[in-house]
C-alpha cells in the first residue's frame, strides 16, 4: 500500500478516509471542535483518552436515546418475571407451600425486581456497544502510530472523506487553524482488510453446523423409544444395597425380601378385643353398628363436659360449633371459592338423627368421603365422649316446647 | 475545584424580609385559629378527647419528621463535607430550627397523658396493664414517668442540635470563618448517631405504642425514610416559593433542584423499600402479634387505604421521577413535591388513625377536626420558619464552599 | 483566606480545610504519568512478592476444588452439618462473601452517584473484589443442595418432569438475586475496563496481548461520540446497580427473615445485612489495596485520604451494624415473646457465647478507635482493625444461622455444632481462590480507572462554554 503524503482520491486500494490532526490539551481540543461544529461538518469525530467534559455541546452532540430503550426494557424484564412467576406457580404448577395463595404477589416482589435490574444491565450493555457499532475491532485510524496516544495522554480530530463538505483544501485548512501539534491523512483501507481469512470462515461454517449436532440428538431421543437401561451419568440412589419390597431374595426359604408379621401378632394400640367399644359394631360384624353405647361406657355430666371439649378441638373447626358444618375452615375454604372443597355436613341432617351411635364412632374413627379418620389423635373413649356430646347437640337443635321442664317454660318468650 | 480566596456571592435579594414577617403572622393566626378550633371540636365529642389526640398526634408528628429530615439533611451535607448544597442548606436549617417551638406544641400530647388521658396510649392505664400480661411485661419501658424522661430528652437533644447548626452557620455569614464549618464538621458525626436513636425510640414512643402489642424493629428506619421524603419535598417547595419572590434567583438553578429531585427519587425508592421489607416479613412470617397491625389495615376502608398509600408512595413517584427530564422541569417536581408532602401524611396517618377508639372506628375518622390539625399545625410550622428567616440571610453568604454550589453541574 | 497551603496539602492530603478541596493525585502527575502508572503495572514482569502470594493463594485454591470433589463424592456428610444445625458453614461462607462482594459495586455506583470522586483510584479494586468474592459465594449454595449435578434445578427450564421451581421460596430469590448480581457486576467491571483494556492494547508490545487485549477491548477508539453513549450508560448500569446491592443482601436476608425462627424473624434484617456487607466490604478492599498500593508504588494514586475515606465509611457503618444489634436484643424484650428474649440470652450467654462477643468487639468496638485520626491514618492500625472487621463479620453470620438453630423448639434435639475438617479446609480454600483471582486481576488488568482518573486531573478541566470562573482554577492541583 502506497503512503502518500497528498491525499488522492482515486478508485483504487487507497483514498482517503480522514484528516487527523493531533492537540496536547483538552482545552485545545474543545476549542478545535468548536471550528469544526461551526464549519457544518457533520462525519467527524474527536478521540480522546478519557470523556472530556463540555465536548458534547462543542460538538453538538445531542443526547442519547439509550435510557429510554432501557426504561423500556426495564419495563420488559419486570413483566416477564411477573409472569413467569404467576404462570409457572399459579397456573402451570400450582403447588402451595406454607399456606401462601397462589397469586403470592408480595413473594413474587423480589424475583421480578431481579429481572428487571437484570434486562435492563443487559440492554445497557448491549445497546451501548451496538449504538456504537461495537465490536469494530478494525478501524482505519488504527493504522495510524500517533492514534495510540488516543487512549493515553493525546487529543484528536478526524474528519471523514465521506462528508458532503470535505474537501483537500478546505478542511485541511479549517484544521490547520485550529493549531494542532501534527496533521496527518489517513487511508482506507478497510476494502482490503475487511474480509476474514478464509480458514477461518471455513472453520465457523463447520463450528455452526456441528452445533446442531446435539440439539438434533436430543430431539431425536424425545420421539423414540428403547428398551436399554437408563444411561446413569451419578447413580444417585438408584442403586442401593438394601432389600426392597414385592423383590426376592435367596436368604429366606419362600425367597421374599417381605417378612410376614408372626401368625398372633397385633399391632401396638390395634388390639380390638370388644367389638363394641373399639368398632361401634355388634360383635363379628362389620356393619351392623351399635345404636346403643357399649356397657363399659356411663353418661354423667363430667363426661359430656369432656366430650364437648374434644368436640370443640377435633370437629368444630370444620362442622362448627353448632354443628351445622359452618366452622372457620369451612367458612374460609368457601371464601376463597376455589372449587375444590366439599362443604362438611350438617350434623342436624334428617339422615344423621337416625344413624346409629356405632355409624358416628365409625365415621370418627375412620372417616368418610372427605373426612379424614382420626383414630390416630383421638383415644377410643374420647370417640364415644365426642358421640355423647354430638348426639347432645342434634337434640338440642331439635328441641320443643315439651322438652322445657313445665315450671320453667315461663321464662320463655 | 475551587481555589482558596472566598468568592462574592452574585448580586441577588437574599432577604426573607417583610415576607418573612407576614408569614409569621399569617402562619400563627391560621395556626392558633385551627388548633383551637380543632381542640374545640375535640371537646364538644364526647369520647375522652381520644379523636381530637389522635389527629393532634398525627399532624404533630408530621411536621416533627419534616423539621427532623432537615435536620438530618444539614448534619449529613456537613458530615459529607458537601459543596454542591451550600445554597440551599440554610432554607433545611431554618425547617430544623422549628424543633425547638415543636417541643411547645408537643405538650398537649404529653399533658394529656401524664393527666390520666389513656385514650392515646392505652398502656399508661394501670387497669389495662394489669389484664395484660405482655404490657407487664413491657412496662419497664412503657411507663409514664420514663416515657416523660424520654420526651423531655428528645426534644432537648433536638433542640440542641438544630440551634448549634442555625446559629454557627448564621455566625459565618459575618465572619466567614472556616473554623465554623469545622466545628459543624467535627459535630455532624455524633449529631447524626444521636439523631438516629432519638428518631428511632420517638417513632416507638410516640407511634408504634400507639398498639402497644405490636412491634417492628423497623419503625426506626420507616420513619426516618418518610421523614427524608417529606424534608426534601419542603426543601424543593420552600426553595421554589423563594425564587418565585424574586429571592435567591442566582444562586439556585436546574443543578440544584435535580439533585434534590435525585435525593427526593431515592428516598422514595428507600421508603418503598423499608415499607415492603416490613411487610413482606410479616406477610411471610404470618405470626399472630404481628399480623394483627396489617390485619386492622386490611379490613374495611382501610384495605383502600393501604392499597392508596402502596400506589400513592411508592409506585407514581418512583414512575415519575425517574426522568431527569421530571426532576429538571421545576413545574414537574414542584408537583411531585406535593404530592410526596400529602402521601406523608396518608403514610402517618396509617399508622395513627386505625388505633382511633380502639380499632372500634366505623370508617376512617378523617373530617374537619383533622384537616384543622393538619393546616394549623402546618401554620405553626412555617410561622417559625418565617420568624427564623427574617433574622438572617436566606443563603449562607460566606460558607467557604459556597463557590462549589455554584458551579457544579450533572452529568 | 487559606489556612493550609498548596504544598502541604500535597504532603498530607488528610487535612481538613473547608475553603479547598484535597487533591486525589499528590505529585502533580500528567495523564502520561497516570497510563505508565497503571499500564506500567501489567507490563512489568511480576515483582517477586507478587509470585510468592500468588503462590501461597493458588494452593488454597487447589485445596478448596479438591475439598468440593471430596465432598461431592462422598455427599455433604463430610461437613459437621447435623440435626438441628442443618445450615452451619456453608451459609455462613455464602453470606461472608456474598457480603464482601457488595463494598464493590457500592463504591462503584453509589459513589459515583454521589460524585465522590475519590471513588476512582479504588473502584477497579474494589468491582473485581466484587466478582470473585461472588464467586466464592456461589460455590457454597451450588454444592450445599447434595446432588450438585442437579443445581440446575433451581431454574425454570423447562423438564420431562413438568414442574417449575417454587418462586414462593426465598432460596430461590437468592439464585435470582446473585445471578443477578454476578452479571451485572462482571458487565459494570467489564464496561468499565474498556477504554483502559483499549490503553493496553495501545501499548502492548508482544502479539499474545495485542490479541488478547485487542479483542476485549472491542476496537474502542475514544470517540467522543462513544463516550458520550458510554457516559450515559456507565450512569444508568451505575443506577441500575445501586437498588440492585440493596435488594441482593435483603434477599440473602430473606433466606432467615421470612422464617418464624426466634433470632432469624425480625423486620429490620434486610437493611442491617445490606449496612453489615458494606461493612465487610470496605474492610476487604481496605485488606487488598493498602498491600497492593505498596508494592505496586501507587501511593499517589490511591492516598491516604482515600483510606481515611473508607475507614470512616466502616466507622458509620459499624454504627449502623451496631444499631441493628441493639435493636434486634431490644425488640426481643419488648415483644415480650419469651422464645426470642431467650434465644438472644442465649446467643450473648449460651454456649457460644465467645462467638457472639467476638462479634460485637470486632463489628461494634473495633471500630471506634477509627474515630481519632491518628488511628485511621495509620497504616498498621487501620490494617489490622480491617482485618478484626471482617473476621467479625463472618462471626456475625456464624452467630445468626448457628446459635439460632442450634437450640431447637424441641429441647431433646439441642446440639451443640462443631465443623469438620473439611469445613475449615472449605473456608481457607475460598480465600485461596478469591486470592488466586485477585493476584491474576492484578497482574494482567488495568488495577485503577486510568480513562476515569485522568478525568479529575486538574489538566483535564477544559470548561470552555458556560461557566467563566473555574477557567481561572485550571492550573490548581484541585479536584473536586
Amino acid at each position: 500500500m502506497a503512503h502518500s503524503k497528498v491525499p488522492e482520491r482515486t478508485s483504487g486500494d487507497t483514498k482517503v478516509y480522514s484528516y487527523l490532526a493531533e492537540y496536547p490539551t483538552p482545552q485545545a481540543l474543545i476549542e478545535a471542535c468548536k471550528a469544526v461544529r461551526d464549519a457544518g461538518y457533520k462525519k467527524w469525530d474527536a478521540y480522546s483518552p478519557f470523556p472530556v467534559h463540555g465536548i458534547d455541546p462543542a460538538m453538538g452532540i445531542r443526547p442519547t436515546i439509550l435510557p429510554w430503550i432501557v426504561l423500556g426494557a426495564g419495563l420488559t424484564g419486570m413483566l416477564l418475571g411477573l409472569v413467569m412467576q404467576i404462570g409457572l406457580n399459579a397456573f402451570d404448577y400450582p403447588w402451595i407451600i406454607s399456606g401462601k395463595p397462589l397469586w403470592s404477589v408480595p413473594a413474587f416482589v423480589p424475583v421480578a425486581f431481579e429481572t428487571t435490574i437484570l434486562l435492563s444491565a443487559l440492554t445497557t450493555f448491549g445497546g451501548c456497544l451496538v449504538l456504537n457499532n461495537l465490536p469494530d475491532l478494525y478501524h482505519p485510524l488504527f493504522k495510524k502510530k500517533r492514534f495510540a496516544k488516543a487512549t493515553d495522554d493525546k487529543f484528536f480530530i478526524s474528519i471523514e472523506s465521506d462528508d458532503k463538505l470535505f474537501d483537500e483544501q478546505k478542511t485541511k485548512s479549517l484544521l490547520e487553524r485550529t493549531h494542532p501539534t501534527a496533521l496527518e491523512t489517513v487511508e482506507d483501507d478497510r476494502k482490503v482488510n475487511s474480509a476474514l481469512p478464509r480458514p477461518i470462515v471455513y472453520g465457523l461454517l463447520i463450528a455452526t453446523f456441528l452445533s446442531f449436532v446435539p440439539m438434533a440428538r436430543i430431539a431425536q431421543a424425545r420421539y423414540t423409544k428403547t428398551t436399554d437401561p437408563r444411561f446413569n451419568l451419578v447413580s444417585n440412589m438408584d442403586y442401593q444395597e438394601k432389600y426392597k419390597s414385592q423383590r426376592g431374595t435367596s436368604f429366606f426359604a419362600d425367597k421374599r425380601t417381605m417378612r410376614p408379621p408372626i401368625p398372633g401378632t397385633v399391632a401396638q394400640d390395634t388390639l380390638a378385643l370388644d367389638d363394641r367399644y373399639s368398632r361401634g359394631v355388634e360383635p363379628g360384624t362389620n356393619d351392623k353398628f351399635i345404636s346403643d353405647f357399649p356397657p363399659q361406657f356411663s353418661v354423667n355430666a363430667g363426661a359430656m363436659q369432656r366430650g364437648r371439649e374434644r368436640f370443640e378441638i377435633y370437629c368444630a373447626p370444620c362442622h362448627g360449633l353448632a354443628g351445622y358444618g359452618d366452622g372457620m375452615v369451612a367458612r374460609r375454604a368457601e371464601e376463597l371459592a376455589e372449587g375444590t372443597w366439599v362443604a362438611p355436613t350438617s350434623l342436624h341432617e334428617p339422615r344423621l338423627a337416625n344413624e346409629p351411635l356405632g355409624y358416628f364412632y365409625n365415621v370418627i374413627s375412620n372417616g368418610v368421603r372427605n373426612m379424614p379418620g382420626y383414630a390416630s389423635q383421638v383415644t377410643e373413649e374420647d370417640r364415644w365422649l365426642i358421640v355423647l356430646y354430638l348426639r347432645a347437640l342434634q337434640r338440642s337443635q331439635a328441641g320443643s316446647v315439651d322438652d322445657v321442664p313445665a315450671d320453667q317454660r315461663g321464662a320463655l318468650r | 475545584m475551587n481555589g482558596p480566596t472566598l468568592v462574592e456571592l452574585p448580586k441577588d435579594n437574599y432577604s426573607f424580609g417583610a415576607a418573612g414577617k407576614r408569614l409569621t403572622t399569617i402562619g400563627a393566626v391560621v395556626g392558633v385559629l385551627a388548633l383551637s378550633g380543632a381542640a374545640a371540636m375535640g371537646a364538644a365529642a364526647d369520647d375522652h378527647l381520644g379523636r381530637f389526640l389522635h389527629a393532634y398526634l398525627l399532624a404533630f408528628y408530621y411536621v416533627l419528621t419534616v423539621a427532623l429530615g432537615c435536620l438530618f439533611f444539614v448534619g449529613i451535607q456537613y458530615l459529607f463535607r458537601a459543596g454542591w448544597s451550600v445554597t440551599v442548606r440554610r432554607l433545611a436549617e431554618l425547617g430544623a430550627g422549628t424543633l425547638p417551638a415543636l417541643a411547645i406544641l408537643a405538650l398537649p400530647i404529653i399533658v394529656a397523658t401524664a393527666m390520666g388521658n389513656h385514650t392515646l396510649y392505652t398502656w399508661t392505664d394501670h387497669e389495662v396493664v394489669k389484664q395484660s400480661h405482655l404490657l407487664e411485661h413491657k412496662a419497664p419501658y412503657l411507663n409514664l414517668n420514663f416515657f416523660l424522661v424520654r420526651c423531655v430528652a428528645y426534644f432537648g437533644i433536638w433542640a440542641l442540635l438544630s440551634w448549634f447548626f442555625l446559629s454557627r452557620s448564621t455566625k459565618q455569614d459575618a465572619s466567614g470563618d472556616p473554623k465554623l464549618t469545622r466545628s459543624m464538621e467535627i459535630v455532624s458525626g455524633p449529631a447524626t448517631i444521636l439523631f438516629a436513636l432519638t428518631l428511632t425510640f420517638a417513632s416507638i414512643d410516640l407511634i408504634m405504642s400507639l398498639a402497644p402489642t405490636w412491634f417492628s424493629t423497623m419503625i426506626g428506619v420507616y420513619f426516618f425514610a418518610g421523614a427524608a421524603t417529606s424534608s426534601l419535598s419542603f426543601l424543593i417547595l420552600f426553595a421554589m416559593a423563594l425564587q418565585k419572590s424574586g429571592r435567591m434567583v442566582n444562586v439556585l438553578n436546574t443543578e440544584h433542584y435535580h439533585d434534590l429531585g435525585k435525593l427526593l427519587f431515592g428516598f422514595t425508592f428507600f421508603w418503598s423499600y423499608v415499607c415492603f421489607s416490613q411487610f413482606m416479613l410479616i406477610w411471610y412470617a404470618n405470626i399472630p402479634e404481628e399480623t394483627e397491625f396489617y390485619l386492622h389495615r386490611f379490613q374495611g376502608p382501610w384495605l383502600a387505604f393501604s392499597w392508596f398509600l402502596l400506589l400513592g408512595h411508592w409506585a407514581f413517584p418512583m414512575a415519575g421521577l425517574l426522568s431527569r427530564h421530571v426532576k429538571r422541569n421545576r413545574k414537574a417536581l414542584a408537583f411531585f413535591a406535593v404530592w410526596l408532602l400529602v402521601m406523608h401524611y396518608v403514610d402517618i396517618a396509617w399508622y395513627v388513625l386505625p388505633t382511633v377508639g380502639g380499632h372500634d372506628a366505623h370508617g376512617i375518622p378523617f373530617g374537619p377536626m383533622e384537616v384543622l390539625c393538619w393546616v394549623g399545625m402546618i401554620g405553626v410550622f412555617l410561622a417559625v420558619v418565617g420568624f427564623l428567616g427574617s433574622r438572617r440571610s436566606l443563603v449562607p453568604l460566606k460558607d467557604p464552599r459556597v463557590t462549589e454550589a455554584l458551579q457544579f453541574e450533572n452529568i | 483566606m487559606s489556612a493550609v497551603s498548596h504544598a502541604e496539602l500535597m504532603r498530607d492530603n488528610t487535612i481538613d480545610d473547608p475553603t479547598q478541596r484535597a487533591p486525589l493525585v499528590t505529585n502533580d502527575s500528567s495523564f502520561g504519568d497516570v497510563t505508565q502508572a497503571v499500564a506500567g503495572v501489567a507490563e512489568a514482569k511480576p515483582p517477586i512478592g507478587w509470585l510468592i502470594c500468588f503462590g501461597v493463594a493458588s494452593v488454597g485454591a487447589v485445596m478448596l476444588v479438591s475439598c468440593i470433589g471430596w465432598l461431592v463424592w462422598m455427599g455433604v456428610g463430610v461437613w459437621g452439618n447435623m440435626t438441628p444445625v442443618a445450615w452451619a458453614w456453608d451459609i455462613t461462607n455464602f453470606v461472608f462473601w456474598v457480603g464482601i462482594g457488595h463494598a464493590g459495586t457500592l463504591i462503584s455506583a453509589v459513589l459515583f452517584l454521589m460524585r465522590q470522586k475519590w471513588r476512582m483510584s479504588i473502584n477497579r479494586f474494589a468491582e473485581a473484589m466484587t466478582i470473585f468474592a461472588v464467586i466464592c459465594a456461589a460455590i457454597f449454595p451450588g454444592v450445599h443442595v447434595g446432588r450438585a449435578w442437579l443445581a440446575y434445578w433451581l431454574f425454570p427450564i423447562p423438564n420431562q418432569m413438568q414442574m417449575w421451581p417454587q418462586f414462593r421460596s426465598p432460596l430461590l430469590w437468592d439464585v435470582f438475586a446473585v445471578g443477578t448480581y454476578a452479571t451485572t457486576s462482571i458487565l459494570f467491571w467489564y464496561f468499565g475496563m474498556i477504554p483502559d483494556l483499549a490503553t493496553l492494547r495501545d501499548r502492548a508490545k508482544s502479539t499474545i496481548a495485542k490479541i488478547g487485549y485487542g479483542i476485549f477491548s472491542l476496537g474502542w477508539t475514544g470517540s467522543a461520540r462513544h463516550w458520550h453513549r458510554y457516559e450515559r450508560a456507565y450512569l444508568l448500569l451505575a443506577g441500575l446497580a445501586t437498588p440492585l446491592v440493596l435488594s441482593v443482601h435483603s434477599v440473602v436476608s430473606f433466606d432467615f427473615a421470612v422464617s418464624q425462627l426466634p433470632g432469624w424473624h425480625t423486620t429490620i434484617f434486610p437493611p442491617y445485612f445490606v449496612a453489615g456487607a458494606i461493612f465487610s466490604g470496605f474492610a476487604m478492599v481496605m485488606n487488598l489495596a493498602i498491600p497492593a498500593r505498596a508494592i505496586f508504588k501507587l501511593e499517589h494514586l490511591i492516598t491516604m485520604r482515600h483510606l481515611e475515606n473508607m475507614n470512616k465509611v466502616i466507622l458509620a457503618t459499624g454504627m449502623m451494624v451496631g444499631y441493628a444489634y441493639g435493636m434486634e436484643f431490644f425488640t426481643a424484650w419488648y415483644s415480650g415473646n419469651p422464645q426470642e428474649v431467650f434465644a438472644f440470652k442465649n446467643r450473648a450467654f449460651g454456649p457460644y457465647w465467645w462467638a457472639y462477643w467476638t462479634m460485637v468487639s470486632c463489628n461494634v468496638i473495633s471500630p471506634q478507635f477509627f474515630w481519632f485520626k491518628k488511628l485511621r491514618t495509620s497504616i498498621p492500625v487501620m490494617f489490622v482493625l480491617c482485618i478484626f472487621v471482617n473476621i467479625g463479620m463472618w462471626f456475625e453470620r456464624f452467630v445468626i444461622t448457628v446459635t439460632s438453630l442450634h437450640r431447637d423448639s424441641l429441647p431433646s434435639s439441642w446440639a451443640y455444632y462443631q465443623p469438620t475438617h473439611i469445613d475449615i479446609m472449605m473456608l481457607v480454600g475460598s480465600f485461596g481462590l478469591f486470592f488466586t483471582l485477585f493476584f491474576l486481576f492484578l497482574k494482567y488488568l488495568p488495577i485503577i480507572a486510568m480513562a476515569e482518573m485522568k478525568t479529575v486531573m486538574p489538566q483535564a478541566h477544559a470548561h470552555g462554554d458556560h461557566h467563566g470562573p473555574a477557567t481561572k482554577h485550571a492550573h490548581t492541583a484541585g479536584a473536586h
